[in-house]
């Protein structure tokens, strides 16, 4: 069944020109923040384009989470690569980014010119704080969701305790973490196979 | 030996870059680190300050380092921090996509999915200690963080109202204080 239905999809999905795919991705990028991205862009790409289907936006916004790399600029090189190949792939990655950039930039120089100002540093931290309830709120949603057995909250803790308290450097706990981890997972997808 | 500063900017978040499973926010912990403690190019409450601006402005959070790459080498260094926290990460998820696609029903993705999630979770929990660490959180930064995770789970609060409305209550805080002061 799959196999006959994959070529159809790909038959049917619309031919998407480059600027259409860039200016999706400008308004994507520039309208929204803050872990909310994702669900913008499946309001957009999914619901309103038609561009992609749910199943794949689905199956590219898992790969978009566990990959290294931010999600939104993750899920705009997918739905780019989808529709357009490498070039769809940069263009989609290029608006995601790029104005962005620009923003986040004008913001860095009104903190230049205001920064020394007590009232300008307590409203960020205010944000900063906001910001960190909502990538807790984030967490708390992909935590409840890992599968419940003695291993995974272990990792997840140990990670938590030595990257988060003891403030060891990242890139090594995650080159021992990451590969023990997925050993342990295919252990168990293994036993659960058998 | 200015030069050399825009090259630690590339060493430093193009291994950052590669490492950040579970996105943005689990790089949090190591940028903080480099930045402030390894390299000293911004103190404690810059950081913070930064953070918060990254939060506030549209698009992908990771563009911190965009502010931080600024503040070390003008706009070339915002550039070149952009693009190494950027570029590696999407090459390999241009590598990996075409792969995972094919192989929906592979013991290895399986295992690679389930195996990185809890090392994301423990990277974002630590991003999120740190951030408070940094910003000296007093009781105030953490109603404020415990109301908007509430918020953020219970409403459909939109991200902008979120902002909006922080930033309103901290600027009364604010002019109260002062008053009373």
């Amino acid at each position: 069944m799959k196999a006959v239905n994959a070529p159809a999809d790909v038959a049917l999905r619309p031919r998407v020109g480059l600027l259409a795919l860039l200016l999706t991705f400008v308004r994507l990028g520039t309208m929204t923040f803050g872990g909310s991205v994702q669900s913008w862009v499946h309001r957009e790409v999914v619901e309103r384009l038609g561009w992609i289907d749910d199943k794949a936006f689905l199956s590219g916004l898992t790969v978009a989470q566990v990959l290294p790399g931010a999600n939104p600029v993750n899920i705009a090189l997918y739905v780019g690569l989808q529709l357009r190949g490498a070039a769809g792939a940069a263009v989609a990655v290029f608006g995601m980014i790029v104005p962005a950039f620009c923003l986040t930039l004008c913001l860095g120089y009104f903190y230049r010119a205001y920064g020394h100002l007590a009232v300008v540093h307590f409203v960020l931290g205010g944000l900063a704080a906001a910001g960190v309830g909502a990538t807790l709120t984030m967490a708390f949603k992909v935590a409840r969701r890992l599968p419940r057995n003695l291993m995974t909250p272990l990792i997840a803790l140990t990670v938590f305790g030595v990257v988060g308290l003891l403030r060891w450097p990242m890139v090594p706990v995650v080159v021992v973490a990451v590969p023990v981890s997925i050993a342990l997972a295919f252990v168990q997808e293994k036993r659960k196979a058998s | 030996m200015t030069g050399s500063r825009l090259l630690a900017l590339i060493l430093v978040f193009s291994p950052v870059s590669i490492m950040s499973f579970g996105g943005g926010q689990s790089t949090i912990p190591e940028i903080q680190h480099q930045a402030v403690t390894v390299h000293g190019w911004l103190t404690d409450d810059q950081f913070t300050d930064f953070f918060a601006i990254s939060r506030a402005a549209p698009g992908p959070s990771t563009l911190i380092v965009a502010l931080i790459g600024w503040q070390v080498y003008g706009l070339l260094g915002a550039v070149a921090a952009t693009l190494a926290i950027f570029v590696p990460s999407s090459i390999v998820m241009y590598a990996v996509s075409a792969w995972w696609q094919r192989n929906e029903e592979s013991v290895i993705r399986k295992s690679i999915e389930r195996g990185l999630a809890p090392v994301a979770v423990g990277l974002i929990f630590a991003g999120a200690v740190i951030v408070l660490n940094a910003a000296h959180a007093g009781l105030l930064a953490l109603a404020t963080t415990a109301a908007v995770c509430v918020l953020r789970s219970m409403t459909g609060i939109s991200t902008y109202a979120m902002v909006a409305a922080v930033a309103a209550a901290y600027l009364l805080l604010f002019a109260l204080f002062q008053f009373t002061a």
